[in-house]
């Protein structure tokens, strides 16, 4: 009854049918769903890399046991396969039994353990030591296909980054560990670039197999059951371990171990109760016994390149000199003009709806700011000021009018037509944003030094020594102790934030700033500092500014011109010491008069 | 000649196998089939409608073979599944052609339609007891002849009721789309309301009334909490495919089911008209009331918060996160061997190790002024090296 087959049938029926195609054997998956899943595979191997969502139908095995690459085996093996299954390396662990059962059972194929001999491996956690050759395929099973899970939970998030190729958050988590503990400390499953293109879990295998994906002659299929999840790392494919530029990537490796039983000095071995180490890939092993493995192409496939070497770890070798940085050139200008960033007639209303009418949070704003300039937005909360500034960023859409940069494609570029991804790019050189909540600026859980690599690496910085120099020269002009870089920022005091935000933003030189109310929210002797800090580091760049405040004493400190808003719109507009000195308009006069009390 | 493997794996499992049959074959004579779906009808209709498949009797033997374990039986059933290809697609199913066996409105004194309790322990007193008799004595028997059983009649669905109002919030949508399948198709977000109506129709009890009740008292507030039941119905559905030939609607038979409609009052949030009324729905196979009414008041919150963040998080939860087996299975193969994470795993450990012991070498070596070298290599620039192997 669990198990459909044909014999059940009433004769007349059954003469109806056609012959059973499976010959008595227990059905485990129709053909439909096996056409499913070589959908699926067929556009992992087009797309190297890429996840891709599938049809995964429950098997007679758990999810989590391999439902993922079992789905895979049947659908794309038959009879005439052998058909190898192991896990971690080993032939009799419980989950390869089980396997092994049910694919012999369901294909009718012929089961071997000889890795040469398989036309398909399905394996967990290893790829096998012997070398795989074109006419074979390795499915491996995958119990987490979501690469990026461990450092973003946000399944909409996930998808973005991948679409984005924004893979910043990653490096940031080898980069705290690096910063942390001297290694990157991955164990099994390290995170690899596929096809350069996207950032892929190769399954838990060791690092030591990692190599073995890379332009491989096999095919390497990975399944994930139960996420629904299938990928594909077609043969001669580039896989390389996601690692910066001047951190080698470093495989398992004990220098003098030797395998127990067979000898060999070069496998991935596990250590066995008594502290003996022995080949994990069981096969590989009696192979070498019996004087039958191909140790030369076997040797081929040792990753010698990627042993440790503790010499090369970023604690033991500094380079004195780090790559020579060559800035942007600053305070690039639209052609012709003076102007750096220039908006024009923005506009911005919120439609109405039960409960909330029509607002015109900004209507007909115009300005530009030159380059080593400063604006200043001054206005009460609700006039506006905030959401020009998020008009600009990109953070609120469906805006009117035009906002143009200098740099961005020589100023006629209208960055409101821009698609969301293009925005979010030009926030990695152009444009940088320090924002009233340094959470928003922030991961508060990163520390220091890592909240500022995420911008370098978002910027395509890829040497850590490189990251690590920057990030010290930065924190140190916001005079952030460097004895805290390594601290997680969550620990920091409010002004401590605000300084190291101001320092991510300055990281990679953007040609234009703004401040979103950068010292509301601080003691008023933290935030005199901040301001002090502010003013000196405008003073010392190209940099185009807009400060948008609340508060005029903050717009004195560092602003040359200002326009004042109300109910959306610019009611006065002029250089800051005559607006401070002489207001005419008689809501600035307010303005002036709450700054001098 | 180089051996094969060594069979000590297998044979353990096979013993293992083996116990469990032969307890099997003690008591299968004397409990049948037909005897597990009159003793146990809520747990089959458990595994029916977790297992997403109408068929008492292969849920029964699922049960049986199970040794009563649920999720092992809802996994035996979506197995079975599995091997069953789709020879047709039915015609949509109006659930206004319920025959009822349990109808319950809580929004109303007098509904339309009949109020029937059906076979349900909902109103009895948990108490554990032997026989036929009722645990605790009636104390106010009506005098008289019993009451007629009113006729059985139509019943009106209570969103057909607060649509003649003028009071049902209109979400149709412009165009009526294909039913996104979640058997066949891997769920994508965002999600379509049929994908997370399928996905709740077959996903674990325990999971949505979790998930409804941490947004009652958990620290997230995803589900609505001023959520009233519209209606609670079991019953049976007539299921119709068009003939082959004719074309013309075949009732192939029926199945049972449970519906619940949830009825929210809108104007929470920004947006909504404090003037209408929303309604989640949700049905599931067999009799399963507390997941249709959880899954309903899912629905409604699916809705109203769709696109927001809330929204969001609640849509991946709900699609990524309620499949008992996805749960369970995941959970199994923690038993499985490990040692190649753990080793890799350790060989990390030792790495850090040595760095943290080379580390405090190098500081002493500071303080005791022993080696006073840079840390920087002089020489040529090393950076100009490439480094092998690690930019391949």
């Amino acid at each position: 009854m669990t198990l459909q087959s044909q014999a059940g049938q009433p004769a007349a029926l059954a003469a109806l049918l056609p012959a059973d195609p499976h010959e008595g054997r227990p059905v485990v998956m129709d053909e439909q769903a096996k056409r499913e899943v070589r959908r699926g595979v067929l556009a992992g191997v087009c797309v190297p890399g890429y996840i891709v969502p599938f049809g995964s139908r429950e098997m007679p095995v758990a999810r989590g046991w391999g439902s993922g690459g079992l789905q895979v085996t049947l659908a794309i093996g038959g009879p005439e396969d052998s058909v190898k299954v192991i896990d971690q390396g080993d032939e009799e662990g419980v989950n390869a039994v089980n396997l092994r059962r049910l694919i012999v059972g369901t294909l009718g194929s012929r089961a071997t353990a000889d890795t040469a001999d398989a036309s398909i491996v399905q394996s967990r956690h290893r790829v096998p030591e012997e070398y795989l050759g074109e006419d074979q395929v390795l499915v491996l099973q995958v119990p987490q296909s979501e690469p990026l899970r461990q450092v973003e939970k946000s399944v909409y998030e996930c998808k973005r980054r991948h679409a984005e190729g924004d893979y910043a958050k990653m490096w940031v988590a080898l980069y705290e560990r690096l910063a942390l503990t001297g290694v990157m400390g991955t164990g099994t499953g390290h995170p690899v670039m596929v096809h350069g293109r996207y950032l892929m879990a190769p399954s838990p295998i060791p690092r030591w197999d990692i190599p073995r994906l890379h332009r491989s002659d096999h095919l390497t299929i990975l399944c994930h059951g139960r996420d629904k999840k299938v990928y594909a790392v077609p043969p001669h494919t580039a896989v390389d371990p996601l690692t910066f530029d001047d951190v080698p990537f470093e495989v398992e490796h004990i220098e003098g171990v030797a395998c127990a039983k067979c000898g060999t000095a070069e496998s991935f071995m596990v250590e066995t109760r008594t502290g003996e180490f022995i080949c994990s890939d069981v096969q590989f092993c009696l192979k070498v016994r019996a004087g039958l493995a191909d140790l030369d192409r076997h040797d081929r496939l040792v990753p010698r390149h990627y042993y440790p070497d503790p010499a090369r770890r970023v604690r033991s070798f500094v380079p004195a000199v780090g790559t020579r940085r060559v800035p942007g050139p600053a305070g690039i200008t639209a052609p012709g003009e003076d102007w750096s960033l220039k908006v024009e007639d923005l506009g911005k209303v919120y439609p109405g709806s039960r409960g909330s009418s029509e607002v015109v949070a900004a209507r007909e704003v115009s300005f530009d700011v030159a380059p080593a300039e400063a604006l200043g937005v001054i206005g009460e909360s609700g006039s506006g000021k905030s959401t020009v500034m998020r008009c600009i960023i990109g953070d609120e859409l469906g805006a009117t009018g035009a906002v143009r940069i200098g740099a961005v494609e020589e100023g006629r570029a209208n960055l409101l037509e821009l698609s969301p991804p293009a925005r979010r790019r030009l926030r990695t050189h152009v444009l940088s944003v320090v924002h009233q909540d340094p959470a928003l600026g922030l991961d508060l859980g990163v520390s220091a030094g890592g909240n500022i690599a995420d911008a370098l690496i978002a910027a395509g910085w890829r040497s850590y020594h490189d990251i690590r120099r920057r990030a010290a020269e930065l924190l140190d002009r916001v005079e952030v102790p460097l004895g805290r870089m390594d601290d997680v920022v969550g620990q920091f005091s409010g002004g401590m934030r605000q300084r190291v935000q101001i320092a991510k933003a300055l990281a990679t030189d953007p040609q234009v700033l703004l401040l979103d109310e950068p010292t509301t929210g601080l003691d008023a002797s933290v935030a005199a500092g901040v301001l002090d800090l502010l003013r000196e580091l405008l003073a010392e760049r190209e940099l185009a500014v807009v400060v948008v405040s609340h508060d005029f004493s903050v717009i004195d400190a560092l602003t040359d011109r200002a326009v004042v808003m109300r109910q959306g719109r610019i009611v006065e507009a002029g250089l800051t010491d005559q607006l401070f000195a002489d207001p005419h308009h008689p809501y600035t006069q307010q303005l002036v008069a709450a700054a001098r009390s | 000649m180089y051996a094969g493997t060594n069979k000590g794996g297998t044979e353990a499992i096979v013993a293992a196998e083996r116990l469990v049959l032969d307890r099997r074959a003690r008591l299968d004579s004397g409990l049948t089939a037909d005897a597990v779906v009159e003793s146990f009808p809520l747990a089959i209709d458990r595994v029916m409608g977790e297992g997403g498949l109408w068929d008492p009797d292969t849920a029964a033997a699922a049960f049986r073979q199970a040794n009563g374990d649920l999720s092992e039986a809802v996994h035996l059933i979506r197995a079975h599944r599995s091997t069953l290809p789709r020879v047709a697609f039915s015609d949509p199913i109006d659930p206004r052609e319920m025959e009822l066996l349990r109808r319950v409105v809580s929004t109303q004194r007098r509904p339309d339609g009949p109020i029937l309790l059906g076979e349900t322990v909902d109103y009895t007193a948990r108490i554990l007891h032997d026989g036929p008799d009722l645990p605790l004595p009636v104390v106010e028997e009506r005098d008289g002849p019993p009451p007629e059983h009113p006729a059985d009649g139509p019943f009106r669905r209570y969103r057909d009721y607060l649509a003649d109002r003028g009071v049902l919030v209109d979400r149709s949508g412009a165009e009526d789309e294909e039913p996104f399948d979640i058997q066949m198709v891997a769920p994508r977000l965002p999600a379509h309301r049929s994908a997370w109506l399928s996905a709740m129709a077959q996903a674990d009890t325990g999971a949505l009334i979790t998930i409804w009740y941490q947004s009652v008292l958990g620290p997230d507030g995803y589900a609505a909490e001023a959520v009233t039941l519209g209606e609670v119905r079991h019953g049976r559905l007539p299921v119709r495919v068009r003939h082959p030939h004719t074309g013309e609607p075949v009732e192939i038979g029926r199945v049972r089911v449970s519906e619940t409609e949830a009825v929210a009052h809108l104007g929470e949030l920004r947006g909504e008209d404090p003037t209408t009324y929303d309604v989640g729905y949700a049905m599931a196979f067999g009799h399963n009331e507390r997941k249709v009414i959880a899954a309903a008041s899912l629905d409604v919150s699916l809705v109203r918060f769709k696109g927001s963040e809330t929204g969001r998080r609640l849509e991946q939860i709900v699609l990524h996160t309620t499949d008992g087996l996805a749960a369970s299975g995941f959970l199994e193969h923690l038993k499985l061997p490990h040692y190649v994470t753990f080793q890799s795993g350790l060989d990390a450990a030792a790495a850090a190790r040595a760095e943290a012991r080379a580390e405090l070498d190098r500081l002493l070596a500071d303080v005791t002024g022993a080696a006073a070298e840079p840390v920087a290599e002089p020489g040529p620039d090393p950076v100009a090296e490439p480094v092998e192997g690690a930019t391949a």
